[in-house]
């Protein structure tokens, strides 16, 4: 993967964790205040609670008293005691649970008011019923009566009832509503980090098929390439072989050639008889060795000198050409043979060598080019 | 295998153009400078095909031909020489001693064209 893939892979995952720590740290807040409004519901159930035992407290307390004032009897008498007892029990009950709280503890300790009232009461009337004074009894319960004590309780524990009815209304409210929040903040946190991971795999797919992409395209072209290093190596090796074969047939030609002018020179070499080849104009260009053997003369001495210092026909022979014209250049421009013709060689010691002189002219295609003299040297007389 | 082909010719430079060529063209190669070594080779490994010069330093090339001949009957022959012979010739004795007769003038494809001709790899 190139580093700007890693990169932003990197990128994701750094938004992914960061959405994910977002929501767990947003849901356990919300799961935080959850048991938080939990347990205040619980206390304000609690609370409601109490505050109907109180009420019932209360209401059992005054039958007691009226009914130990009515019978008289011990049992009655335990009775209300022990409804005092309770009353108490749950007004402590009762402050410790609205303690924290103003209002309520407020109206607790006016309902604690009226118990400690009724307290008094319950013992002014037991002492009144031990001491025998009935009247007093009836008194005190009448003038109990006449203040309304136990409706007033019953108001005042209706009035807390109902606030704490709606405070636990009112809390419901917010722990629905952290509840709703911590469901959205968990399913958009879900749903963004599912869309987080969409768009990763997207990249890492697209990632994946440029790499193939990149990888079909290079080994196409590294195919293009090989494809084309045979071809161009093909290309050097038949031109190699071309080469090679044009050197042979050149190196050929020159063996050949060599060979036969090698093998045409053995030839005139090999002949006793002297061979010239003359110019036009009758100048030496070529000799064979016999020449510089019968004559003495060095090749280099002859060559491109006229052909009459070495050799001359006899008079009669020179005769022979129309007009008292050399005959050699009258041949060599009509393109006719001279045979046998009686001739002399000066050697290089200016003897006179007699000889017969046979001229061939040179024929290239149609012109006449020059002449072949060949001299052959007559047999001294016995 | 490779066809053998038996170059006779007493000059080495010859011999050699003829023998990279062959030897380029796929052919198996034994190189003979006079008439003696040539029949040893035909003796020893029977060629496909000999190419022989006229002129050796110890014999005639087309005497020894007709030794190889007479030793290994039907053996294909190219005379390839710088003796240049008048079609006259050529038709009517050559060509009842030798399969063919090529001047050394002749460019080497041509020889090579015989030579295939001849001896088919």
């Amino acid at each position: 993967m190139n580093d700007k893939i890693i990169r932003r892979l990197a990128a994701l995952f750094v938004v992914m964790a960061a959405v994910l720590a977002t929501v767990a740290i947003v849901a356990i807040q919300n799961i935080n205040r959850a048991v938080a409004a939990s347990d205040w519901v619980n206390h304000t159930h609690a609370v409601i609670t109490e505050l109907s035992d109180l009420r019932s407290a209360f209401q059992a307390s005054d039958a007691a008293l009226r009914t130990l004032a009515m019978t008289g009897n011990e049992q009655d008498e335990a009775a209300c005691r022990d409804a005092l007892s309770r009353l108490s029990e749950h007004l402590e009950v009762a402050k410790a649970l609205t303690r924290s709280e103003a209002g309520p503890a407020a109206q607790v300790a006016r309902l604690e008011g009226l118990a400690a009232a009724r307290t008094t009461l319950t013992r002014d009337v037991l002492a009144a019923h031990k001491a025998g004074q009935a009247g007093s009894v009836r008194s005190l319960l009448a003038a109990d009566t006449g203040a309304g004590v136990v409706a007033e309780v019953r108001r005042l524990v209706e009035k807390l009832r109902l606030e704490q009815m709606a405070l636990l209304a009112e809390r419901d409210g917010v722990a629905y509503r952290q509840a709703q929040t911590t469901r959205w903040t968990v399913w958009t946190g879900v749903a963004l980090n599912f869309v987080l991971l969409g768009f990763t795999i997207w990249l890492m797919v697209d990632d994946v098929a440029a790499r193939r992409r990149a990888a079909a395209a290079l080994q196409l072209a590294n195919e293009q390439l090989d494809a084309k290093v045979r071809e161009r190596t093909a290309e050097l090796a038949a031109a190699n072989e071309s080469l090679t074969a044009e050197n042979l047939e050149r190196r050929w030609g020159a063996q050949a050639l060599e060979h036969q002018l090698r093998y045409n020179e053995i030839i005139i070499n090999s002949i006793s008889d002297l061979v010239l080849v003359v110019t036009k104009a009758r100048n030496i260009s070529r000799l064979n060795p016999a020449v510089q053997h019968v004559t003495g003369w060095e090749p280099a001495q002859l060559v491109n000198r006229p052909l009459s210092e070495l050799v001359r026909l006899q008079d009669g022979a020179a005769r022979l050409a129309p007009g008292g014209t050399d005959p050699l250049g009258q041949a060599l421009k009509e393109g006719r043979d001279l045979r046998d013709l009686p001739a002399t060689i000066s050697d290089g010691t200016h003897r006179q060598i007699a000889a017969h002189l046979t001229l061939y002219p040179l024929r290239d295609g149609n012109n006449v080019v020059g002449g072949v003299v060949i001299l052959r040297v007559d047999a001294p007389a016995t | 295998m490779k066809p053998h082909i038996l170059i006779v010719d007493d000059e080495a430079p010859i011999r050699e153009i003829l023998a990279q060529m062959l030897g380029q063209r796929g052919y198996r190669v034994t190189e003979a400078s006079s008439a003696v070594e040539a029949q040893n080779v035909v003796q020893r490994d029977p060629p496909g095909l000999v190419i022989s010069d006229l002129q050796l330093e110890d014999s005639d090339g087309l005497a020894m031909i007709a030794q190889l001949k007479s030793a290994c009957p039907g053996l294909p022959v190219m005379l390839l020489t710088g003796v240049l012979f008048d079609d006259d010739v050529v038709r009517g004795s050559l060509s009842k001693t030798v399969d063919v007769y090529l001047a050394k003038t002749t460019p080497l494809a041509k020889i090579m064209d015989e030579i295939g001709r001849l001896c088919p790899l």
